[in-house]
């Protein structure tokens, strides 16, 4: 097996594509930790969100409570018809 | 040339460790953003079910409170009928005599100040006092 000693031009392409590549590896590093900040930064925002939506559950968790509300005013509608009926009847005997 | 080899390794290993660092980072921060996401899926879900039956609950509250606002006024106009059929009217003297004042004549006490006593007084001042 014969090495062929590498030639000037070969030696400074190969130091070009070596300090080419740490550049690159530099490059990469801080687009990375750009993008690791950023996404915690989604993180923090998301976990403000879920802190947000919880309150406001605990805001609505008492709305079951209208159906009844509303089934109480039905029931003071029907006794303000009997109190109707009963009012009737006595201005009746007092006019008669 | 062996200085090159060795360097084109290092730069390859640091190049894929760079990488897996950063992948493992970044996927643990996305699997956590994925979980809390996640969550606030179904807390929205809560949210809208809790939220469903406000609109037809309030509509109904406030037809039925129409209804109850229109009643009243019929309500309490026959109430007043009532009172006023019940309530008792004294009947009025045919004839109404002179106002006369109740405590009757007024006596002067400036004599009984000084001593002097008038002839007549103690029948004035009985007749007063009567």
């Amino acid at each position: 097996m014969t090495v062929e000693a590498l030639t000037s031009t070969q030696k400074g392409l190969w130091w070009g594509a070596v300090i080419g590549g740490f550049v690159i590896v530099l490059a990469v590093a801080a687009l990375l930790t750009i993008l690791v900040v950023l996404v915690r930064r989604i993180d923090q925002r998301v976990v403000k969100v879920r802190e947000t939506l919880h309150a406001a559950r605990d805001n609505t968790a008492d709305t079951a409570l209208i159906g009844e509300t509303a089934d109480r005013v039905d029931a003071v509608l029907a006794e303000g018809l009997q109190h109707h009926l009963f009012l009737g009847r006595v201005l009746d005997k007092v006019r008669s | 040339m062996t200085t090159l080899v060795v360097l084109s390794v290092i730069d390859i290993a640091l190049l894929i460790a760079g990488l897996a660092f950063y992948l493992f980072v970044v996927g643990s921060q996305l699997t956590r953003i994925a979980k809390n996401l996640e969550e606030c899926a179904n807390t929205v879900r809560e949210i809208v079910g809790n939220a469903e039956v406000i609109r037809p609950g309030v509509e109904h509250i406030n037809r039925t409170g129409r209804v109850i606002a229109g009643a009243l006024p019929l309500l309490y106009g026959m109430a007043e009928g009532i009172v006023k059929g019940v309530t008792p009217r004294p009947a009025e003297p045919p004839v109404r005599g002179p106002a006369r004042p109740a405590s009757g004549r007024r006596r002067s006490r400036l004599h009984d100040s000084v001593g002097y006593v008038p002839s007549g007084a103690s029948q004035q001042n009985a007749g007063v006092a009567e």
